[in-house]
């Protein structure tokens, strides 16, 4: 009886790896084409499928440049629009989960109830009314359109609300208040230094969402200086790099590879912030 | 004593004051203005609108378009969402199965989430050259002789979809997977044990602990999938021509909202009540199924614990 347990245990688990390494081969190939391709002249491309990566990356880049599109000014843009979402994001997300964490106001269960509501809509569903209005300011193709929305950036809070709930220590707050710390004071000496791992989180998460935004972008920023990377791939799809392969492929690269990078540092903290942000509730 | 506590509580509106005040002009009045706009006539090119009630919603219903495209974005969710929520269930019970021991699970999941980082714009883009006519894709098929001559693929209506479903269950299985794989490590483990001794399968274990305390996570995985499903844009506006090429059959529904919005007049009263009806369509389906999937008995543990007590009097039965 035991072997048999045993045999049947080994066959299963030999599925299951088969699969595993299946579904890997899937999720990675076409990210691999991607990097390899970027690096490979138009003439290797057309000639067929490598696993390897060439030489002509510099190349590359040279052809992408000389078309119009200027990469490096996208880069900047998307790492301005990304840092300073970023910035706000984190802030206010946890200056608002504190103010629910830490004070028994009334009403305080109803405005997080809201907050959960509103992790749920997003803001697509009224982007036609968001631009209409903004552009009555003579906020359309202005940064201050796509970073000012995140100060009720529900998600940060909701996020930052269940982490702060793991590590406030009201002792801490009570000895500060004793000294005379005020309030805000205690919130940005004593609180914030304690939950850096948590912002560090939530940060990377509040910078992806920035740097991969296109709709919001697409729909507000007209001026082609100001366009963020999204916005310049949809050129790299248009006609005048058609037959560029080598190029289009570095074009879509470099808006990838940051990412990639953050992941293989950051990995594990973007996991068990994914796993954080479900349970609890 | 209790003046000063009813102070220091109130610190908490101050907190929270940024929040309120940030939604209030970036969140609600946008929805208020989508709304009034919906029931105008307002263009980008005119000043002045008249105000004409539901017309737009019944121009709406009237238009192919908006059938079209809703069809298309419930076709194309569902037909990723169940893919994705069957391999994540799957994925998550092996990976926590203590039978099996899957090794390295933490580096399976990371590979596994690694595609839902990248910009959907950029793989949109991406996927257009694969399997563009002259494309790798094409070229791997002919050479291993899978296929007699290169296809255009991103011509035809089956493959499109197919892509897109595919480009939508690749970002998002991932995820999927690491937040049920919480959910599961979140039950107590005496529940399994408690359903071990009585004999119970792995089957039964599965259907009446696992899936019913893991409800609350499988709501909040389909109400946010469904949320982003009724709102895809990226990558099916990218992967073609942006209008949901070939025979629309990838337009969604934020891609006739766009269409309707970038129209040379800029109809973007129209444009808001696309993005109205599909706000109301949207929230009535996560009403329905909260209400579905309601607790009618008092809590979930409970539940359970009903169940394997039913388990446990059923094995006992025979003897």
């Amino acid at each position: 009886m035991i072997s048999r347990y045993r045999l049947e245990t080994l066959g299963m688990r030999t599925i299951v790896y088969v699969f595993l390494v299946l579904l890997l081969v899937i999720t990675v190939i076409p990210i691999w084409l991607l990097v390899v391709n970027a690096t490979r002249s138009t003439t290797e491309i057309q000639q067929g499928i490598s696993a390897l990566p060439s030489t002509h990356l510099f190349e590359n880049f040279r052809i992408l440049e000389s078309k119009g599109l200027n990469m490096g000014r996208g880069f900047t843009n998307s790492l301005f629009v990304a840092a300073a979402s970023t910035v706000v994001a984190v802030y206010f997300g946890f200056l608002t989960a504190y103010g629910i964490v830490i004070y028994n106001f009334r009403g305080r269960n109803l405005f997080m109830g809201f907050v959960v509501l509103l992790v749920l809509i997003p803001m697509q569903f009224s982007i036609v009314g968001f631009f209409h209005y903004m552009s009555r300011f003579g906020l359309t193709d202005n940064y201050a359109a796509l970073i000012l929305p995140l100060l009720a950036s529900a998600a940060s809070v909701f996020f930052a609300k269940q982490y702060l709930e793991s590590v406030v220590v009201q002792e801490l707050i009570d000895a500060a208040r004793i000294d005379g710390a005020s309030e805000i004071g205690i919130f940005h000496r004593v609180m914030m230094p304690l939950a850096i791992p948590g912002m560090a989180t939530l940060a990377i998460f509040a910078f992806v969402a920035a740097w991969n935004n296109f709709f919001n972008a697409f729909i507000l920023i007209s001026s082609i200086d100001k366009y963020t990377l999204p916005m310049m791939v949809q050129t790299l799809r248009g006609d005048v790099y058609r037959t560029e392969y080598g190029a289009i492929y570095l074009g879509l690269a470099i808006t990838v590879v940051p990412i990639l990078v953050m992941y293989a540092f950051f990995s594990r903290y973007i996991i068990s912030g994914i796993a954080m942000g479900a349970i609890k509730e | 004593m209790r003046r000063a506590k009813f102070t220091t509580n109130s610190y908490g509106y101050l907190f929270i004051a940024p929040f309120i005040i940030g939604f209030l002009l970036f969140g609600l009045y946008p929805v208020y203005h989508t709304l009034t706009l919906s029931l105008t006539n307002t263009t980008m090119m005119t000043r002045q609108a008249e105000f004409i009630g539901l017309e737009n919603f019944q121009r709406l219903f009237a238009d192919d378009f908006f059938m079209k495209a809703v069809t298309n974005s419930w076709l194309i969710w569902t037909l990723n969402f169940l893919p994705q929520i069957g391999i994540a269930l799957l994925l998550a019970a092996w990976f926590t199965d203590v039978r099996l021991k899957i090794r390295a699970t933490g580096t399976w999941r990371t590979l596994f989430f690694l595609p839902n980082l990248l910009m959907p714009a950029a793989v949109a883009a991406l996927f257009f050259s694969l399997f563009s006519y002259y494309g790798p894709v094409n070229q791997f098929m002919v050479q291993a002789g899978l296929q007699s001559e290169a296809v255009h693929y991103l011509q035809e209506v089956i493959s499109t979809r197919g892509l897109v479903v595919f480009i939508q269950w690749w970002t998002w299985f991932g995820w999927t997977t690491i937040i049920i794989m919480a959910g599961m490590t979140a039950i107590p483990t005496h529940l399994y044990e408690a359903a071990m001794v009585d004999g119970a399968s792995a089957g039964q274990m599965f259907r009446r602990i696992t899936l019913p305390l893991l409800k609350p996570i499988l709501i909040f995985v389909f109400v946010t999938s469904l949320v982003g499903g009724m709102t895809m844009f990226d990558i099916p506006f990218l992967l073609t021509d942006g209008r949901g090429s070939p025979a629309s059959s990838i337009m969604t529904n934020n891609i006739l909202m766009y269409l309707k919005f970038s129209s040379s007049k800029g109809h973007i009263a129209f444009a808001s009540s696309v993005g109205v009806l599909v706000f109301i369509m949207t929230t009535a389906c996560a009403l329905g199924f909260f209400y579905l999937l309601r607790d009618r008995e008092p809590k979930a543990p409970a539940k359970a614990e009903e169940q394997l007590a039913k388990i446990s009097a059923r094995q006992g039965e025979p003897a």
